[in-house]
């Protein structure tokens, strides 16, 4: 079922939206929501386990919990992520100095919507034995160069040495001070190592323990208080830290990071703040923003797209790469270096790829004067920003012929957040082949002329025929085998409901649209926490509209305000002592 | 001198050397994945002491999107039957079959029919909610409930150093339409696509020098511990799914702590070399090829006594190149009944698929087990999510079980059951195993009861 096996590939979750469509037998709306009971009853006594969870800011006014940005606190259920594939390397590069990619053999992280989140399934004997093997190599690697690993010199005395490595490398790996209880049991393991050995034995057995630990491998968030009774609490400074990196950097805190927790600075927006802007003007951001774009249009993977050489004999596994890359650096060069405008963001009629093969497919050549990171202009009225690139229009594409269906769903999931549900079953779904004879909107005419397919495919076609002037590999054309293209379209569903032609068009119709602003910031929502938001994120969402719309729609301002948010500092956990109820909560 | 605080960017950067493993003390073929012929030496005298009966196996295999039934179907009666084209691949085993007609593999509840399909073939249960689109107007989640293969491990693998083992071929990412096997509700279990990594997971230690193996057990047991130590911190600090996933990573680890206390298993060291690219889809053929292999080498080496192998995942796109075919197999399998290419291309397909099955028995039927071999102690189970592709129906879905069973089940039939809940079929395969109190299997199919004259 081809639809399904979009959904699959791109992993789109069902998502809570702002409208609704009404129109029967073809959208899906909210099918329930987790919402938590009221909010317990404030202060939590220290539960009295040394666990470090205390660095001594605490927002509780009172009996009623923390104060958030609209009275109570309110947030959804936050629960228990792991590390992706992705943060797993990046933070071993950062914690060790290792480059490379450990994580390429973990099994698929799993994703929420779009965005890769390990946050559903539990891990089986397969994962525990990934991390295993990844320590001891890991552990290997980082004992060959103890003067790089180790902050003291052993000759002066090993134990002492191990001690001060100890100190410094498991808070780091933790992020989050470390306990006298945790320290001793690392010296431990240290001392057994040792007497097998070596001093780098010993010093190797300590990472190999680390890097195992669930306080390595998970984001472990308790807050100030103790979370038992379900009630929401304030993160602590460098569980705040935590989220601010793993967000903006997909990485590990930075040591100004943890200095900037370890001195409380991240519980006032002012500290806040300042680490953000720090962070974003920072080279990692790149990744981190690039990644947002990449997997919110579902192209992370295109460079894996395979196409009809008969078709597209141009199309190479580099030339994908390139694609890729092109995504990247334009939503890093509007989002960081520009006025970060969703309108930017989708009509821009410039490109920031160098890539020969690229430029030539798109028709375009460099300036004579083109310094490099300056943007490449496009052949005029053919291109506006992200929907018109080549990475876009390859993944949503078959192998052999454009896809309105893929494209048009592109736009109305990933960019006005509606959801739509499969065909049924039974249909055959597979597209008719290419006919040079026949458009592509003649061969797919069943879809308006059967009742069955009309009612949905009437908000997806409208939509995906005004991309008919970019081939499988989104190369501009104007004919469509022997007849020109019809790239006109229609729009039904939204606050800028009309017909219009070609996709140009569409996108300066969706720049001023707030329905595409929302879904903009419920994705960033999404991509930021790893989870869906739910009603008890209202808070958040508001405010996330708000500031957008106040900014002319900069995704900085929306960067900014996440991280202000109720959702983004305090946690609601599922009580100690709720029964595991499997699959419940997922919020629909 | 060290850098105390090192600023980030100027620390030297290491590439990793995964060769700093314990795979450095293995020997490498040249590149090419030749295996060298495997000699088993799983002699009842090395499990301690006097001639005892070889274990019974259990292997489940998967292959996606329906068959054409028509095409599948043998011809004759329940045991002088004829073997239709698509398993007649299986002809020199034909007295080793038992295909099954008429399984019924109950749908309702959530999920589409391809994720219905998928969580259910192994485990009989409606799914639960969750993240995954699909289906009438709803999302679904993971299955609702363990998996045949997990159920009968829980009590087979306590003897054996893993209690199963789950090999993959390109099943892709994470999500309902790529998992089989549930631990539990909500609990996937994922294959491994990657045969050198289940290579170096599996047969790495067997060639550690008994020294250097107490030393690696040593310093494993003192990790083990401290990270155990973590787990149970956090264990009390959770709650409802969130505690689930601590218990579960607690199991993974006492698990591997089990296998680190445990005797090396008395077995010949194989060689692995794997040389090519196993998510490349031209290489599906001979990545399916070495997973086989040594999915037969831990059966042999009781490393495990029930294993999987799941080809791609339902919806599968897998593209047959090496069959001359163009178009991926989930497109393939909606062309309609009247198209040629369809039913041409298709059979090709599920052809090529019982030439692996094939492949797998010659693997097991090559290594001597006392006076018999690992063929005639083993149960190969082969299933499928669909019935047919372009309908994604639900019955009958094609079953066919292989091998000698250890003699505990009556082989070389084609048996017809009309119209029954495969659930039966589970619980049948419990009894197989030995899990004789077994009444019935997934909240589906609530009557009790195996297959009537199946065992």
């Amino acid at each position: 079922m081809r639809t399904s096996g979009w959904f699959r590939k791109n992993g789109v979750a069902s998502l809570l939206l702002p409208n609704v469509l009404a129109l029967a037998g073809c959208y899906t709306g909210v099918n329930g929501e987790r919402s938590t009971a009221g909010q317990d009853a404030g202060e939590s006594a220290d539960d009295g386990v040394d666990d470090g969870v205390d660095d001594g800011a605490d927002d509780d006014a009172g009996d009623d919990g923390p104060v958030g940005l609209c009275g109570d606190a309110e947030v959804g259920l936050t629960d228990l992520r792991r590390l992706t594939a992705t943060q797993y390397d990046n933070t071993i590069r950062d914690l060790l100095g290792i480059e490379g990619n450990p994580a390429a053999d973990f099994s698929a992280d799993e994703r929420v919507g779009p965005f890769k989140s390990n946050v559903a399934a539990p891990i089986g004997d397969l994962q525990a034995e990934q991390y295993m093997a990844a320590a001891e190599a890991l552990g290997y690697d980082a004992v060959t160069d103890l003067p790089a690993l180790l902050p003291c010199d052993p000759a002066a005395g090993e134990d002492a040495c191990a001690e001060q490595f100890i100190a410094e490398f498991a808070p780091k790996a933790y992020r989050r001070p470390i306990t006298a209880t945790e320290a001793a049991a690392l010296l431990e393991v240290y001392n057994e190592g040792k007497a097998e050995a070596d001093f780098a034995n010993g010093i190797r057995l300590v990472v190999q323990g680390v890097l195992q630990s669930p306080f390595f491998l998970y984001h472990v968030e308790f807050g100030t208080g103790d979370g038992a009774d379900g009630s929401i609490v304030t993160l602590t400074e460098h569980e705040l830290a935590s989220r601010l990196s793993y967000f903006l950097w997909d990485t590990m805190p930075d040591d100004e990071l943890f200095s900037a927790a370890d001195a409380g600075e991240l519980s006032t927006e002012a500290g806040m703040i300042e680490q953000v802007d720090r962070m974003l003007a920072d080279p990692r951001a790149r990744e981190a923003v690039a990644s947002f774009h990449l997997q919110w249009l579902g192209v992370d993977e295109v460079q894996g797209v395979e196409k009809s050489p008969e078709f597209y004999p141009n199309f190479t596994p580099e030339l994908a790469l390139a694609m890729r890359e092109e995504t990247a650096a334009f939503a890093n060069a509007v989002v960081l270096d520009g006025d970060g405008t969703l309108a930017t963001l989708l009509t821009a009629d410039y490109t920031f790829t160098e890539d020969p093969s690229l430029l030539a497919m798109y028709g375009a050549t460099l300036p004579a004067d083109h310094v490099a990171g300056d943007p490449v202009p496009l052949p005029a009225g053919q291109r506006a920003g992200l929907l018109t690139q080549a990475s876009v229009m390859t993944k949503h594409a078959h192998a052999n012929q454009t896809s309105p269906v893929h494209r048009g769903m592109v736009v109305r999931q990933n960019l006005l957040c509606q959801i739509l549900a499969p065909p049924p079953p039974d249909v055959d779904n597979v597209p008719p082949s290419p006919d040079p004879e026949a458009t592509t909107r003649e061969r797919f005419e069943q879809h308006r002329a059967d009742p069955s397919c009309s009612a949905c495919h009437n908000l997806i076609d409208g939509f995906g025929f005004g991309f008919e002037h970019y081939d499988g590999t989104g190369a501009w054309r104007d004919m469509d085998g022997v007849n020109p293209v019809d790239a006109t379209g229609w729009i039904v569903g939204t606050d800028f409901d009309g017909d219009f032609d070609g996709a140009v068009a569409l996108a300066q119709n969706m720049a001023g649209s707030e329905l595409v602003a929302q879904c903009v910031a419920r994705q960033w929502f999404r991509f930021a926490f790893g989870r869906a938001e739910s009603s008890d994120d209202e808070c958040t969402t508001d405010a996330l509209d708000t500031a957008f719309a106040e900014s002319g729609q900069d995704v900085k301002a929306l960067i900014r305000q996440l991280v202000l948010s109720d959702s983004f500092r305090f946690r609601r956990a599922t009580p100690v002592g709720a029964e595991s109820v499997p699959g419940e909560g997922e919020v629909r | 001198m060290s850098n105390r605080h090192r600023v980030r960017g100027t620390a030297p950067r290491k590439p990793f050397n995964p060769g700093f493993s314990r795979r450095a003390f293995l020997g490498s073929t040249a590149a090419g994945a030749m295996l060298t012929p495997f000699v088993p030496l799983l002699e009842p005298e090395a499990r301690g002491g006097g001639v005892q009966p070889f274990p019974t196996r259990i292997i489940f295999l998967f292959s996606a999107n329906g068959t054409l039934h028509e095409r599948w179907v043998p011809t004759g009666g329940q045991t002088d039957f004829t073997l239709s084209q698509i398993l007649a691949p299986l002809e020199p085993y034909k007295d080793k079959l038992v295909i099954l007609d008429g399984m019924r593999v109950i749908r309702q509840g959530l999920g589409d029919g391809h994720q219905m399909g998928m969580a259910c073939m192994w485990t009989g249960n409606q799914l639960l909610a969750g993240p995954f689109q699909g289906g009438d107007g709803g999302t679904a989640g993971y299955s609702g409930g363990i998996s045949v293969d997990q159920h009968i491990a829980n009590t087979v693998g306590v003897e054996t150093a893993y209690k199963s083992l789950e090999f993959g071929v390109m099943t892709g990412g994470a999500n309902n339409w790529t998992r089989m096997c549930y631990a539990g509700p909500d609990q996937p279990v994922a294959p491994e696509d990657n045969p050198q990594a289940m290579f170096d997971r599996l047969f790495a230690d067997l060639d550690v020098d008994p020294a250097g193996m107490e030393k690696l057990k040593a310093e494993r047991r003192s990790v083990i511990d401290l990270v155990k130590g973590d787990l149970t911190t956090l264990t009390n600090k959770y709650g409802g799914n969130d505690k689930l996933k601590i218990e579960a990573h607690l199991d993974a680890i006492r698990a591997i702590e089990m296998r680190n206390e445990a005797a090396v298993p008395v077995c010949e060291q194989p060689v692995l070399n794997l040389g090519f690219d196993p998510y490349a889809n031209d290489n599906f053929p001979e990545t399916s090829s070495r997973q086989i292999d040594q999915l037969v080498m831990a059966l042999a080496c009781d490393l495990t006594r029930v294993a999987s192998l799941q080809w791609s995942a339902s919806v599968s796109g897998v593209r047959f190149s090496w069959l001359g075919q163009t178009t991926g197999h989930h497109d393939l399998s909606h062309l309609g009944d009247s198209d040629p290419t369809m039913l041409d291309q298709i059979t090709a397909v599920n052809i090529w698929y019982a030439e692996q099955v094939k492949y797998l028995l010659d693997q097991l039927a090559a290594i001597p087990e006392g006076d018999g071999t690992l063929l005639d102690h083993t149960l190969v189970v082969w299933g499928n999510e669909l019935s047919r592709g372009n309908s994604h129906g639900n019955h009958p879905v094609p079953f066919v079980l292989a091998g000698g069973a250890n003699g505990l089940i009556e082989m070389g039939r084609y048996l017809d059951y009309g119209d029954t809940p495969h659930n039966r079929m589970l619980v049948s395969l419990c009894h197989y195993m030995g899990l004789s109190e077994q009444q019935s299997f997934g909240d589906n199919d609530p009557a009790s009861g195996g297959l009537d004259g199946l065992i």
